[in-house]
């Protein structure tokens, strides 16, 4: 426990202290906002949430690229392979959870009459899925400019994508666009019900493609013995 | 002719060379009479002071494979074969290194020295063979295994935590063995912003906080200064002493009569 | 004055031999280093430099060859004095002969390749 907490305090430390990345992590989701407003509130907070997911799964990406070279000394240095991809995760969520917070607070000043607490679950929602998103991109484009285009694609492809279509399903934000429904344009439950099932499955879908490619990018090779 | 100057440079290399005080003082004396009797130039009757440090140390420390004591196996790497598409890196390549032995790994570049040790601190599959490794191991890569946004402290204590240590003990313990680099004012600089040479003795550091049994360095001594490579070599022979395994990659020939066993990738290869 | 090349392959020729020089001389009487080095260099070695000399002498201290005392110098400073020890005499008789041997296996073979 104290390896996965240590893990999680220094993977935060490390994001805290890239200013510049801090900064357009702020700032990308509010232009998200921002751009929509005149339009139909809906547009914005929806736009708000995918923006969100961005924000935390390009961080997700960095720090995951920026440990490549120090986990499998941590291996040797007796972390197990959970300790260091859960660690970073909770590290990850911590930093999503502190970078919503402004946002949720934004939108309950500049808005009236919507379903808050919806919202605050569709946050979430991104927060938690694009963690785990953010770290497998990392794992598999192991350069951050290749990285950051494959999430920025997958971004673009979310908001294009109509969400009524079945192959909006498999996109892996679809749980807050439509919980953002619910809490907007006062749509029935079912659109809650819906979303949160899909937010839960895509975040145990994410969460074992994280562990079983984290377990086997740092697993015990057959070919070497310790006694 | 004042030979003063010389004579305090002469002891400072053969304190950095790991003599104690009181060989020192016999050493300076011996050259100071000689000096005195002949009336020399000392650079021209010893040379440079690093120089005839050298050769004082190595008068005093005799061969290497002298009487030492050494112990059971602790790292075996037979038969290790590794192909990269149509290059054959590693054909058949045999390790054996026991406690209290320094193997230096030597060739050409792109030999396969660097792959060599990563196979042996199990970060990739070779094609054939088996690496044993009897008790604990620690993996100095070339890169640095560094986080560039973290400060060393904050890297001796995750490093610490593995085994762990408390935040304080890993601190200590990590100040310490960076003091016995040269390194003396660990301060509050981001590893990302160290100088190449100090961020290579933050690896060394982490690669020996957990004390572990193998220890593989490649080409450990990057950026380095030469004050800082004679420390380096201090450091290991002394790990040496203290029965540790240790394989260092090194194309930096120098030291190959201080070390036990010398691995020749070119030739294993050919 | 000897040319660079000569002095190199003399410096080689010194690494194998200088130590069992110094053991010879050592073997008449004890002395000190500068002493040392002047009758090296009537004998015909030529300039034996402080920074080759002092290793050998540490090394021949460290097999117990020679033994070492501090003497006080007459109206001057101290100056640490060789004594060989009956290690070294051994160590002297038994490589001096190996040595003296092996030069002479040299000398034939120069001889014969129309040398000197």
């Amino acid at each position: 426990m104290k390896r996965l907490l240590t893990v999680a305090e220094m993977t935060l430390r490390e994001l805290a202290r890239r200013r510049g990345v801090i900064a357009l992590l702020l700032l990308l989701p509010l232009a998200f906002y921002l751009i929509r407003r005149d339009q139909y509130i809906g547009q914005s907070i929806r736009s708000l949430f995918i923006g969100i997911g961005w924000a935390v799964s390009t961080a997700a990406l960095f720090s995951t690229i920026g440990a490549r070279s120090i986990e499998p000394r941590l291996r040797l240095a007796g972390y197990r392979a959970h300790d260091l991809y859960l660690g970073r995760l909770v590290g990850l969520w911590t930093l999503g959870v502190l970078l919503a917070a402004p946002f949720l607070l934004l939108v309950s000043l500049d808005t009236t009459g919507l379903r808050y607490g919806a919202i605050s679950l569709a946050m979430l929602c991104c927060v938690v899925i694009a963690a785990p998103l953010g770290m497998l991109v990392g794992y598999l484009l192991p350069r951050e400019m290749e990285g950051t285009l494959l999430l920025l694609t997958a971004v673009a492809l979310q908001m294009i994508i109509d969400p009524a279509t079945t192959i909006a399903k498999v996109t892996p934000f679809w749980s807050s666009r439509e919980i953002g429904t619910y809490a907007v344009d006062n749509m029935g439950t079912d659109y809650l019900v819906r979303g949160s099932v899909h937010g839960i499955a895509a975040t145990l879908v994410m969460l074992a493609l994280v562990a079983v490619v984290s377990s086997a990018r740092l697993r015990r090779r057959p070919h070497l013995r310790q006694v | 002719m004042n030979a003063e100057p010389w004579l305090a440079l002469l002891a400072g290399e053969l304190r950095r060379q790991g003599l104690a005080d009181p060989q020192v003082a016999t050493v300076v004396a011996d050259v100071r009479a000689h000096l005195r009797d002949s009336a020399e130039d000392p650079y021209r009757a010893f040379g440079a002071p690093e120089r005839y440090a050298a050769a004082v140390a190595e008068s005093l420390r005799g061969p290497a494979s002298h009487a030492r004591p050494v112990g059971p196996v602790r790292l075996q790497a037979d038969g290790i074969t590794k192909r990269y598409g149509r290059r054959q890196v590693l054909r058949d390549v045999n390790l054996t290194v026991r406690a209290g032995q320094i193997a230096a790994v030597v060739g050409a570049n792109g030999c396969g020295k660097s792959t060599l040790l990563n196979i042996c601190a199990g970060l990739i599959s070779p094609d054939a063979g088996t690496v044993t490794v009897h008790g604990t191991l620690s993996h100095s890569p070339q890169d640095g295994g560094t986080a560039p946004y973290l400060l060393p402290d904050e890297h001796f204590a995750l490093v610490g935590a593995g085994k762990g240590l408390t935040r304080d003990r890993s601190r200590t313990a990590g100040r310490a063995r960076a003091g016995e680099l040269g390194w003396q004012d660990v301060g509050a600089t981001l590893a990302g912003q160290l100088s190449g040479g100090t961020r290579q003795k933050l690896n060394l550091v982490m690669s020996t906080l957990t004390e572990p049994d193998v220890l593989l360095l490649d080409e450990p001594y990057q950026g380095f200064d030469r004050g800082a490579y004679v420390n380096l070599w201090q450091q290991l022979w002394r790990l040496r002493d203290d029965g540790k395994a240790i394989v260092v990659v090194t194309h930096m020939l120098n030291e190959l009569d201080q070390v036990d066993i010398v691995l020749d990738l070119t030739e294993a290869n050919s | 004055m000897l040319s660079a090349v000569d002095l190199d392959r003399r410096n080689q020729w010194l690494r194998g031999i200088l130590d069992l020089c110094v053991l010879a001389l050592l073997a008449r009487d004890e002395s000190y280093g500068y002493e040392l080095g002047q009758a090296l260099e009537r004998a015909g070695l030529g300039a034996i430099q402080g920074g080759t000399l002092y290793p050998v002498l540490l090394r021949l201290q460290r097999t117990g060859c020679v033994t070492t005392r501090w003497q006080e110098g007459d109206g001057g400073p101290a100056r640490k004095y060789y004594r060989i020890t009956d290690a070294g005499r051994d160590c002297l008789a038994r490589d001096g002969e190996d040595w003296l041997g092996f030069a002479a296996s040299v000398a034939k073979l120069l001889d014969e390749g129309g040398g000197p």
